[in-house]
């Protein structure tokens, strides 16, 4: 029984580290875009 | 456009965990149980559910990396280079379950936690073929250099899966083989349990690759608006 456990909770705790590390990326680059957005809405105006 | 393919992608990761509930229920408790004779034999039987599934979706995932390889090699456009990156990183996680699962079915089955065998070893093999890969792309800068030089590395690293396949039926390795042998494979009740989480982890496969390519295209996006920015 405890193998199964133990292969069981490896197979997801990879699967889910896989599934956070794109989500953690996928916010990080979001807010990136969102913040460089800004920064070339704004450039013509500070041009001005 | 967008929103709706959001809303689609929102659809299939739903779907997907619910079909992975269902497939972990048949692989833990709706399966029967394997002909063997030690209970803890029996239960280390039920690891195979997943660990065959992941090996599927690892051979799967290493086949659109060359599929994206030849692509790029073909037409040198990004979206090829994006696949065949999203199916690697994906591929060379689901191996790494797979070799961390065997070894736990090793141990009660066996008896030890690793041997050297064809099929072992090739599979250990394949995994740092492909940890090899994400190495060469993050060791190099130029964008077109490392696509370029990633695509002729994926399509030569393929070979790993066929020879991987192969490696029970052309050794007398100690691995077990499920398919086309009178011992060792499943009985017919098992089958369904067995294609259900197939189908399942190739679904999964799906919504992972959408979501790992959503991803690549916003850094895409991220180095377009920074060029913008910088002149």
């Amino acid at each position: 029984m405890g193998y199964l456990v133990a292969a069981y909770a490896v197979l997801w705790a990879i699967s889910f580290g896989l599934v956070f590390s794109i989500v953690l990326r996928q916010r990080k680059l979001d807010s990136d875009v969102q913040m460089l957005r800004v920064m070339v809405e704004d450039e013509p105006r500070a041009r001005d | 456009m967008k929103r709706r393919n959001d809303t689609l992608l929102i659809v299939l990761t739903a779907l997907s965990a619910v079909l992975v509930m269902i497939a972990l229920y048949l692989a833990l408790v709706g399966a029967p149980d394997a002909n063997l004779q030690s209970e803890t034999g029996r239960y280390a039987q039920r690891i195979i559910y997943f660990h065959i599934a992941t090996a599927w979706v690892g051979f799967l995932a290493f086949f659109v990396t060359f599929v994206g390889g030849v692509g790029y090699l073909r037409t040198q456009a990004r979206k090829w280079d994006i696949v065949a990156l999203s199916s690697a990183e994906i591929g060379t996680v689901f191996m790494l379950g797979v070799l961390v699962s065997g070894s736990i079915w090793a141990k009660p089955a066996w008896g030890v936690w690793w041997v050297w065998d064809e099929r072992l070893t090739i599979s250990l093999i394949q995994f740092l073929v492909y940890v090899g890969y994400l190495m060469l792309r993050s060791s190099v800068e130029d964008p077109a250099r490392r696509a370029r030089f990633a695509a002729v590395y994926g399509v030569v690293a393929f070979i790993s899966v066929p020879i991987n396949f192969i490696a029970i039926r052309l050794w007398r390795t100690q691995h077990p083989l499920i398919f086309g042998s009178e011992e060792g494979g499943l009985g017919p009740n098992m089958m369904f349990a067995f294609f259900f989480c197939l189908i399942t982890f190739t679904i999964w496969y799906v919504t992972l690759m959408w979501h790992r390519i959503r991803l690549e295209r916003s850094r895409d996006q991220v180095e377009a608006l920074k060029q913008k920015i910088m002149g």
